[in-house]
């Protein structure tokens, strides 16, 4: 029961809990630059999604085979590669798609949710699990996306995935569309689940030295730092 | 050593599965992917010729042609579809142009620009199912946009015509007249520069040219070219009927001796004061008045450069002016810098002071250039009158 639990919480965590935008703050890149509009977020979220699950599975299929000394390139090289084979299966197949996300969709290998998860939970989870974990961070992922593409898009375009909306068309404001807007609508979302979790999502964020990606190139270990900031 | 040799070897592993792996998603995707970019490429093209076909695209470099072709596809039906490149208000404005067998535009549309108004996106329109390029109207509000375009749509017909296997002649209109200039005065070496013309010369003379290095004159009257030594000998033609007429104007041009007038001896009216710099008088009784006017150029509220707009004008002794030159402008590039373009000025040429008005207004520079310009030409004619005892 605790272990189906817990692979539950691995699925689940991604979602609120552990959101990869509005907890964990990561892939703030993408997150401004695709959500002026829902299908773009859309079409983000599920391409991460399957680069994050692929990735996870195969960093986790080889965690006991990769050496500490290259985990970094190693990650960097599978993570590269989803991302590439994604990119080319979109450009032939779903070119309009791949032109939307134009250089985003190749940014996705240094989105820091790819080799963060790997980093942090593939390289010590077993593959089912892992992929849970990418199930579940590509979801919340995707569902970050398209609230803030949501709010952007509509009020910012006056559009609903392309389609004009009746009176919203007439009075849109511009600075939703722009990077300004962006960070507010940012801004605000992380204020909300902040709320909505009562704080305990923030807590959560202090994952202390094991969570730490830099943890086997740091001399004094966490104390060490301590003392030297008291 | 052993801990230096795994970590290569793992990495070198992953990275030659990856790359197999890439190898083989490349090996379906690549097909797919071309025939996507040129049903793309073909999609554009189709737009300006809908009844094309397919196309292919042509080797540009084997053809003269227009300076702002950039690229050109055969249609299967025998037309072209010509990529341009022009500037309007701004750089980069790319046109994409059908034209088909007989010379009509089948489609024209803007699908690159840095233009500020937006009229590109739409002017294509107008030229559909056009011959005559000309009889499509430039839009008041946007006519360095407007105009350029048309231009392209020019070029983009007679490129048609070119890689059809025909021959336009894209030279500019300097080129023109330089080639013309060379072709009946050798000896000048293409070093030219035009007399002002201060006497009354037959109707059919629209300029004199003096070769900088003394070899002689050229004299064109409409499309002929007439060369003379110094003293008017007639040396080389395109028409010999009209040789005559030219050996008689630059005998008359340069028998032509100017006397200043001393401005200092007159009690100028207060316009004149402001606009008249200098005034000669010819034996003939003819004038010569050096204007200057204010344009945008000294009164704008911002970017003044205090550069007037300097004009030369001789005025027969009936109050008709022979000719009329701009010596120098720096008014508004590709606005009110129009004065000071040939096909400008040589409007006013044979115009008398109540003509002299029918001159179009410089399009964009109705509240600076144009009233500037007109107002010294007034303002020359009011000099005349002063000089001939009309005014006091």
């Amino acid at each position: 029961m605790n272990t189906k639990e817990n692979k539950l919480s691995f699925l689940t965590n991604g979602i609120i809990k552990e959101n990869p935008v509005f907890v964990l703050v990561l892939g703030t890149c993408p997150t401004l630059a695709v959500t002026t509009s829902v299908i773009g977020a859309f079409s983000m979220g599920i391409a991460a999604m399957v680069v994050l699950i692929c990735s996870n599975m195969v960093i986790s299929a080889l965690r006991n085979i990769i050496p500490d000394k290259v985990r970094i390139p190693c990650y960097i090289v599978v993570i590269a590669g989803f991302v590439t084979i994604v990119s080319m299966v979109m450009h032939a197949y779903l070119p309009e798609l791949y032109d939307m996300l134009g250089l985003y969709l190749a940014l996705i290998v240094v989105n820091c949710i790819i080799l963060g998860r790997a980093e942090m939970f593939a390289s010590k989870h077993s593959v089912i699990e892992s992929a849970l974990d990418g199930v579940g961070m590509g979801i919340g992922f995707t569902l970050a996306l398209l609230s803030m593409a949501l709010i952007r898009e509509v009020i910012g375009n006056g559009t609903f995935m392309g389609m004009a909306i009746p009176y919203f068309e007439n009075f849109t404001i511009n600075i939703f569309k722009m990077a300004p807007g962006g960070f507010m609508v940012f801004g605000f979302m992380i204020a909300i689940v902040n709320y909505f979790t009562k704080g305990r999502a923030i807590k959560k964020k202090d994952f202390g030295c094991e969570g730490c990606p830099n943890m086997s190139a740091c001399s004094g270990g966490c104390e060490g730092c301590k003392k030297e900031g008291e | 050593m052993k801990n230096n040799v795994k970590p290569v070897l793992v990495l070198t592993v992953i990275c030659l599965v990856i790359s197999l792996l890439l190898g083989v998603v490349n090996y379906f995707t690549a097909p797919v992917i071309a025939d996507n970019d040129q049903k793309a490429a073909n999609a554009s093209l189709v737009v300006v010729m809908p009844e094309g076909g397919s196309f292919e695209e042509i080797d540009i470099s084997a053809y003269e042609l227009p300076a702002t072709v950039v690229a050109a596809f055969k249609a299967e039906n025998g037309g072209h579809v010509i990529k341009l490149s022009t500037a309007g208000y701004g750089s980069g404005m790319v046109i994409m142009c059908g034209v088909n067998t007989e010379g009509m535009v089948t489609g024209a549309e803007c699908i690159a620009s840095n233009e500020t108004l937006g009229f590109e996106k739409t002017y294509g329109a107008s030229f559909k199912d056009v011959t005559d390029v000309e009889s499509v109207d430039t839009i008041a509000t946007a006519t360095l946009t407007t105009t350029a375009y048309k231009n392209a749509i020019k070029d983009a017909q007679n490129a048609n015509i070119i890689l059809s296997g025909g021959s336009v002649d894209i030279r500019t209109e300097e080129q023109i007249l330089a080639d013309n200039l060379a072709l009946v005065l050798p000896e000048a070496e293409g070093a030219f520069s035009e007399v002002f013309i201060a006497e009354t010369v037959d109707a059919s003379v629209n300029k004199i040219f003096e070769a900088e290095n003394g070899a002689g004159y050229v004299v064109k009257l409409g499309e002929n070219f007439v060369s003379t030594d110094a003293k008017g000998i007639v040396i080389n033609s395109t028409d010999a009927s009209v040789e005559a007429i030219a050996s008689d104007a630059v005998k008359l041009v340069t028998s032509t001796k100017l006397s200043e007038i001393d401005l200092s001896d007159y009690e100028l009216p207060r316009g004149l004061k402001k606009t008249l710099e200098k005034a000669y008088v010819t034996e003939s009784g003819n004038y010569v008045f050096e204007m200057k006017a204010a344009g945008y150029g000294v009164n704008a509220k911002y970017g003044a450069n205090g550069v007037y707009i300097k004009i030369k004008i001789s005025i027969s002794a009936d109050g008709v002016i022979i000719s009329c030159v701009t010596t120098e402008q720096a008014e508004t590039e590709k606005i009110g810098d129009v004065c000071g373009k040939e096909s400008y000025y040589s409007q006013y040429n044979g115009k008398d002071a109540e003509t002299y008005k029918e001159v179009e207004t410089i399009a964009g520079a109705s509240e600076y250039t144009d009233p500037a310009y007109k107002g010294a030409v007034r303002q020359s004619f009011e000099a005349y009158e002063f000089f001939k005892g009309g005014l006091e």
